[in-house]
């Protein structure tokens, strides 16, 4: 009696979105091989270290972009993840892949258990318990002095001694080097990816609409939103690891509460909303510094470029730098419409 | 079968229900009554989202109460909003398939579930669109669609028809007609549109300030005078 | 160990974490901001008044000019970008002042350096003991300026339009300015107000614990761990919870074992707080209803 009541039969294609994922391999491929081809060493270190810390920047966006949650100790992870895999690679003979690994999970674990109480409040508790995370481990390196350089689990570098990390067996000289971090950082940006276009994403896309939404869909939002902080902390440890491998040994200072701060407001002035926008602010945070000094001028300036740049940001590009390119290639590829 | 067993919803010095019993047998039922009378309150009682200081909830003899929004998800419970919550960044199909993520056991099959959920709702072809580009009926139908997924029990509607045209509402209600038979859920449809209660409610509740002013098949309760005297505005 | 020193020492910065907190429960209240800037904002006071003291014009003048300081600082905010992001939702407006702290921390940082330094009242000399403890005129100086404000603020509040005004923009935004509230002229009294706080407590901190531009931006964790303590409510209850951290804080540094991380000890009473507070009966259950 009703016509359209009858089941379907077929089943729908699937959309695999795999798509995406390729355009990610693909572009990171591009970038790296100009890169390793032309950069001299000093931009191949810097480089370095901006993949790794795009790797740490992808986190802050996913959750931002995601989840509205703000996540101001970001830095301070990505030093704890260096800590645990200097300490680790000094005092075991674990191999680099798995120092990295370990670096992440760890990091991971932390950043969850210090989060967890925020994640059941709203968006903005979270960056008061991060921005209190990021204060708290600033104290702890002043305190205890970054474990840097010695021997063994808990040894400290000094005068007559100074530990190195060493790279890994694979990749020894600065462009292997940097095609390995490449490597992780493609790894890392498909991962989130998989997980955005996923069942994850769903997810989050519900909490998103709304607490309504989310519930009377069944999603469980604790165990959601921990699971992009986990993965948050995890892109910050594996980072930290990387950055530690790059020189052999790590500067506590680089990992204070101001460098914390930069971090998020980069990741959200390169997007939040895109994986571009993550290598857009790993480049920015280590290139202004870099051509500030360059030009001589005080590295304060910096702070207040970064400032200045999220506020902007905020006002007028929510989808960060990454946004505006996308929607600029956008225009270009259709220049009928608008 | 739902059975709302002295319900008693209080917010401050109101009571939004008071000491409502009600049960609901039919295949599709109707819950009317005007502005105010609680039928918002007795949704978000069933669907978990306000709690009562007093009453049984059960679903096919299971006490909801208990159970949290997500829970009663799973046990079968669908529910849309007078407001749709349809994502804009996610495309119709994985409008549905988020509901399909959050089954418990996992749907066997979650891909067959949607397909046969978005062909019942008409929008096979508007899988890929994203949610912000669907008009308001295709919204609507989104909803509908994923409350279909994952073999639900029972699904509340909050006026799903607001805001529909002449013809879009006779599809609406073509496609409610045909849950009951084709996906085995019962259907609890609040809406201010009497026509469709008539034609697609066979029994019917009237609220009025938190009580129950009547319980019965839809006709015998639309004619019935109190009724008429509260809701219809027939003095 | 007398533990009750510990407390008298951090009646000052209590008083100070109280002043903190009800200046960005006042702004939250009224503007749905969380200010993250309110720590910059009261640095720049601060070393404004270190820099008029230390050019031989006085002290009294330098308190003056340095409040005067963070308050243009911070209206400045308040007149021209705030308005702009005043429709965002709360995470955005209060990211805003993240940015602004930034900011304000660089050039700081530009014109003063990181030399840590202190600004030396005379009162600090002058004390009265109690209970056998020294409290110093500076800390109860601090100590009935937080009492003052705290009960001018809330008759302001409650007696007079400005209040007023400040209590309906609280409720909601764009009722409000149908039912002829001047939005933004409240909006902005209140970012104003902000700023005649945040310059007294960069002032008295760079007094009590010194004057660093980082640890005085961070100043804002503890003092929005104190509001939200409070539930974002209450003044009264806000400058109670203020008080509660400062005081926590100093005793906790009477143990020699966590003495070298007792400046860590506002964040972990603060995250103590913010963990134990879905089961504190006066916690937020929303918002403000405004996005």
């Amino acid at each position: 009696m009703h016509e359209i009541s009858q089941p379907a039969t077929t089943t729908l294609a699937v959309p695999r979105n795999r798509a995406a994922l390729w355009s990610i391999v693909l572009t990171m491929a591009v970038i790296t091989a100009l890169t390793a081809l032309t950069a001299n060493s000093y931009w191949l270190t810097t480089l370095t270290s901006a993949f790794a810390l795009a790797l740490a920047a992808r986190g802050v966006g996913l959750l931002y972009a995601q989840l509205g949650l703000v996540s101001l100790a970001q830095m301070a992870l990505v030093g704890v993840g260096g800590w645990v895999a200097l300490r680790l690679s000094h005092g075991t003979a674990l191999p680099f892949e798995a120092v990295v690994l370990l670096a992440g999970v760890v990091t991971s674990i932390i950043g969850m258990i210090w989060g967890a109480p925020a994640l059941r409040l709203q968006g903005l508790y979270l960056a008061l318990v991060t921005l209190m995370l990021a204060g708290a481990f600033q104290i702890v390196i002043v305190a205890t002095g970054f474990p840097d350089g010695g021997p063994g689990l808990l040894g400290r570098a000094d005068a007559t001694q100074r530990l190195m990390m060493q790279r890994p067996a694979l990749a020894q000289g600065g462009t292997a080097y940097f095609i390995y971090v490449a490597l992780w950082l493609t790894a890392g940006l498909v991962l989130v990816e998989y997980l955005r276009l996923g069942r994850s994403g769903r997810a989050w896309a519900l909490i998103r609409r709304g607490r309504a939404a989310a519930q009377s869909t069944g999603v469980n939002m604790f165990r959601a939103k921990m699971k992009a902080f986990a993965l948050t902390g995890f892109l910050a440890g594996v980072a930290g690891a990387l950055l530690a491998g790059n020189v052999g040994q790590l500067d506590g200072r680089s990992f204070s509460a101001p460098e914390s701060l930069f971090l998020f407001a980069l990741s959200l002035v390169g997007g939040a909303h895109h994986w571009l926008g993550a290598l857009l602010a790993g480049l920015l945070l280590r290139a202004v510094p870099s051509l500030l000094t360059d030009f001589g001028v005080s590295g304060y300036a910096a702070t207040v470029i970064f400032g200045a740049a999220l506020m902007h940001a905020l006002i007028t590009a929510p989808q960060g730098i990454a946004g505006q390119v996308l929607a600029l290639a956008a225009r270009l590829r259709k220049p009928g419409k608008e | 079968m739902i059975s709302i067993q002295d319900v008693t919803v209080q917010f401050g010095g109101v009571r939004p229900l008071n000491a409502l019993y009600a049960d609901f047998t039919d295949p599709i039922c109707g819950l009317i009554g005007p502005n105010g009378a609680g039928k918002t309150t007795l949704l978000n009682v069933l669907s978990g989202f306000v709690t009562p200081i007093a009453g049984k909830v059960l679903l096919d003899g299971l006490d909801l109460l208990p159970l949290s929004p997500e829970e009663r998800f799973r046990k079968g419970l669908r529910r849309s909003f007078q407001s749709e919550q349809v994502v804009d960044d996610l495309t119709v199909w994985d409008n549905l398939m988020a509901a399909c993520d959050n089954l418990s056991p996992a749907s066997p099959n979650p891909e067959a579930e949607v397909s046969r959920a978005l062909h019942f709702v008409g929008l096979s072809q508007d899988a890929q669109r994203l949610g912000a580009a669907l008009n308001l009926f295709e919204r609507r139908m989104v909803e509908i669609g994923k409350a279909l997924v994952g073999q639900p029990k029972v699904i509340l509607l909050d006026e799903p028809g607001a805001g529909m045209s002449e013809a879009e509402s006779a599809i609406l209600r073509q496609r409610l007609l045909g849950i009951p038979p084709n996906f085995g859920a019962q259907i609890l449809l609040i809406d201010h549109d009497v026509d469709l209660i008539q034609a697609t409610c066979s029994q019917t509740l009237v609220l009025d300030f938190g009580e129950k002013l009547a319980l019965g098949p839809t006709a015998e309760v639309l004619r019935n005078k109190a009724v008429r005297n509260a809701y219809l505005g027939v003095e | 160990m007398n533990f009750l020193s510990f407390i008298v020492s951090g009646l000052g910065i209590g008083a100070v974490y109280a002043l903190a907190s009800v200046g960005l429960v006042l702004l939250y209240r009224t503007t749905g901001v969380l200010n993250f800037a309110f720590g910059a904002a009261g640095a720049v006071g601060a070393f404004v008044a270190f820099e008029v003291d230390a050019l031989g014009f006085g002290l009294l003048l330098g308190c003056v000019l340095g409040i005067l300081a963070s308050t243009v600082v911070s209206s400045l905010y308040g007149r021209f970008i705030a308005p702009v992001l005043a429709y965002r939702d709360t995470v955005t407006r209060s990211i805003g002042t993240l940015g602004y702290a930034m900011v304000l921390l660089g050039c700081i940082g530009m014109i003063w350096g990181e030399l840590p330094r202190r600004i030396q009242f005379p009162t600090d000399k002058m004390f009265i003991t109690l209970f056998e403890v020294r409290l110093t005129y500076t800390r109860l100086a601090a100590l009935v300026l937080a009492v003052l404000v705290v009960v001018v603020l809330s008759g302001v509040i409650s007696r007079t339009r400005l209040g007023l005004n400040m209590r309906a923009l609280a409720n909601n935004r764009d009722h409000s300015a149908m039912l002829g509230v001047p939005v933004l002229k409240v909006e902005f009294f209140a970012w104003l107000i902000i700023g005649i706080f945040a310059g007294m407590c960069g002032i008295l901190m760079a007094n009590l614990v010194g004057l660093k531009a980082t640890a005085l931006t961070f100043l804002v964790v503890p003092a929005i761990a104190a509001a939200i303590m409070s539930g974002m409510e209450s003044l009264p209850r806000t400058a109670a919870a203020g008080m509660f951290l400062g005081v926590a804080e100093a005793v906790l540094s009477a143990f020699p074992a966590i003495a070298p991380y007792r400046s860590a000890a506002p964040f972990l009473i603060a995250l103590a707080a913010v963990a134990l507070m879905p089961f504190l009966s006066f916690a937020p259950k929303r918002s403000p209803n405004r996005t």
